[in-house]
């Protein structure tokens, strides 16, 4: 049984006039079906480690895998197919194309992957707003709709190819507890009918006591 | 909107993005329609200058002329009668007075008429001699021509001022003379004038009709009468043609070609009419030159238009690029969305671009001119005009828009992201 995601001895140092080694050597390892939580004190570098863990960044020492593949020194071309295939990602912040609607902005990558018939796309990425509640704002630009309203937007991008991993940097950052429970039962709900791996930044104690593993970042290490 | 997405992603993202910065789009557009504007414009112009002139210089000129040159002194008969060793010296020579004429024309014209593409042979019996009215003489160049033959090559009709060409068809003592020539001797249609050539007889011949050609040396020189009454004046005999005049069927191509064959088969020389006008193909070539350097530069100006925009946009998006190449857009989908962009520019620069170039064209051609023979700007609508103009603003867009779009897929998501 192949793991969902396998990060061995990873290493992350900024350059510049004074080089800053942001994560020293940090092995992880996810089983399929896992929901976990990354905590530790802001600057400890969560953030850093899951750009890399989703293949975003790729200048780091160590090797990563995920689904079974070694993403570690594959070109950009294929990285971005594999994001395509196999990742979705909420960034802290939101990150939406403030130029198109909610809706278009939820199946853009749907688009991109091109797995599925457009009229079923447009059916999927309405069912993942409404599910996150913001069904109504579905036809309105992303730049003209409140923060939370944003954030939950963008997890349902996130959520729209039914990735196998989905990697979140503080994805409830800017809910209320109602929302954030909406969230929070919505990956668990991905997780446990239909096995996929959520992985997330939080800073809700919460939050991450109600998921399967907690992992604390401290000073660039895993405790 | 209520159906999104039903083309293509990349040209879904690219159109919006344009559709976000209408003003930019717009400017860069009429960058693209001003290159293609001015390319039609100065094709057009260019190509209407050159037939006009084309067309002025085919009212005096043949296609191809049938001639006899004047023997040249020739040293190499010289060279043949003397023995080795000794060195041939000639000392002021002198040309032996030739007659220059076609022997034998009737039947050569008769045969130059069996070929289908010769359209019209004409012969021309010239001579150069005095015309008088009382007191007042002028040189004049006299042709004795077939005149309905004339007109068929130069359309002489539509010359005419006064008078027509069946008076002078019909009587054999009739002539066609410049306009400017019949103002200097103060005749009109129906008037005598006394020719009269050098150690020659004279005769009094009738006006039948005044043509202006606005070209000066043919209206204040030119005279059109009976071959007859030439050889007469001359008082030579019935079968003396100075040259033929030839026009062929496809002036463009066939004359050169044509010229090589009639001089092997003849033994004349044969002048084309570009030969006999070297000085307007010159002119061509300038203003070819001239035009090319100015379209070169139009839609060299309209290219770093879309460049400098372009770089702009992606200046703008940066972000979102980002954010694209964070969902999945590898870097070839993120030049697809550029070059879309820069290609729908050229697209929309075109299509106005071109109703701009006919509408330039259409209105200048309406600018009067009003000098020699010319009442307006000469324009000519040649579709190829429109064609080149179009792919060529369209492949400026898109070549400007090479250089951003490759920028544009090699930004890296994280660092933009990261903030
Ligand atoms: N581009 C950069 N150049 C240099 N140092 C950086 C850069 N980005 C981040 N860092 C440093 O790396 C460390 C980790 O940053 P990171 O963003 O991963 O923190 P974080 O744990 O996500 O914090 P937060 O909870 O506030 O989001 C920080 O000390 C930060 O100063
Ligand atoms: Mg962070």
């Amino acid at each position: 049984m192949t793991h969902a995601l396998q990060a061995t001895n990873i290493q992350k140092t900024f350059s510049g006039a004074e080089p800053f080694q942001a994560l020293r050597g940090i092995s992880l390892t996810l089983a399929k079906g896992e929901f976990v939580s990354i905590t530790g004190k802001s600057g400890c570098g969560k953030s850093t480690l899951l750009y890399i863990l989703s293949t975003l960044d790729t200048a780091y020492q160590g090797t990563l895998h995920l689904c079974g593949e070694q993403v570690t020194g594959q070109s950009q071309d294929q990285l971005a197919s594999f994001r395509s295939r196999h990742l979705g990602f909420v960034f802290q912040f939101h990150y939406l194309l403030p130029d198109f609607t909610c809706l278009e902005n939820v199946m853009i990558p749907a688009l991109r992957l091109g797995a599925k018939p457009i009229a079923e796309i447009e059916h999927d990425a309405m069912e993942k707003l409404r599910l996150l509640g913001v069904g109504e704002q579905a036809t309105k630009l992303a730049s003209k709709i409140s923060g939370g309203q944003q954030q939950r937007v963008a997890i349902a991008r996130a959520l729209i190819n039914d990735p196998a991993i989905l990697m979140g940097d503080e994805p409830t950052g800017n809910l209320d507890s109602r929302n954030t429970g909406i969230v929070f039962d919505l990956f668990q709900g991905i997780v446990r009918d239909f096995g996929k791996t959520v992985l997330t930044v939080t800073h809700d104690p919460d939050f991450a006591r109600r998921s399967d593993r907690v992992i604390e970042v401290v000073d660039g290490c895993v405790n | 909107m209520t159906k999104p997405f039903r083309m293509k992603i990349e040209t879904q993202i690219a159109l919006t993005f344009m559709r976000s910065r209408p003003k930019m789009t717009i400017v860069a557009s009429l960058g693209v329609m001003f290159g293609i504007g001015m390319y039609i414009f100065m094709n057009s112009i260019i190509a209407g200058t050159n037939d006009y002139f084309e067309k002025v210089t085919l009212m005096s000129t043949p296609h191809l002329r049938i001639y006899q040159k004047v023997p040249r002194n020739d040293e190499t008969i010289l060279g043949q009668r003397l023995s080795d060793g000794s060195i041939p010296l000639v000392v002021n020579p002198q040309l032996v007075p030739t007659v220059t004429r076609i022997r034998d024309p009737y039947s050569l014209m008769d045969r130059l008429r069996r070929d289908p593409d010769l359209l019209a042979v004409s012969p021309q019996v010239s001579a150069n001699l005095t015309v008088s009215k009382g007191s007042v003489e002028k040189n004049a160049n006299l042709c004795g021509v077939d005149i309905l033959e004339q007109d068929r090559m130069f359309d002489i009709a539509s010359t005419l001022i006064a008078g027509s060409l069946r008076d002078q068809q019909q009587l054999t003592d009739g002539i066609l003379i410049g306009a400017v020539l019949a103002q200097d001797l103060g005749v009109s249609v129906g008037d005598h004038l006394l020719l009269a050539a050098s150690g020659h007889s004279s005769r009094s011949l009738r006006v039948t009709g005044i043509f202006r050609t606005t070209i000066k040396a043919v209206d204040e020189a030119k005279i059109y009468a009976h071959p007859e009454a030439v050889q007469q004046i001359l008082q030579t005999d019935r079968s003396y043609v100075t040259e033929l005049f030839v026009n062929v069927r496809d002036y463009d191509h066939l004359t050169k070609p044509m010229a090589q064959k009639l001089r092997e088969r003849t033994g004349y020389s044969v002048e084309t009419w570009e030969e006999a006008n070297e000085q307007s193909l010159a002119g061509r070539v300038i203003r070819n030159i001239l035009a090319n350097a100015m379209i070169f530069t139009i839609l060299l100006v309209a290219g770093f238009g879309i460049y400098n925009i372009l770089n702009m946009t992606i200046y703008e998006k940066i972000k979102e690029i980002a954010i694209l190449k964070a969902t999945g857009f590898a870097g070839g989908h993120v030049v697809s969305i550029f070059l879309r962009q820069s290609l729908f520019i050229g697209l929309l620069g075109g299509v106005v671009g071109v109703l701009f170039g006919a509408g330039l064209s259409l209105g200048m051609s309406h600018v009067p001119i009003g000098v020699g023979g010319l009442s307006h700007l000469p324009i000519t609508f040649r579709f190829q005009d429109y064609l080149l103009g179009f792919l060529f603003g369209t492949g400026t867009a898109f070549f400007a828009g090479l250089i951003p779009a490759l920028k544009a897929s090699r930004v890296d998501p994280v660092s933009i992201i990261r903030g």
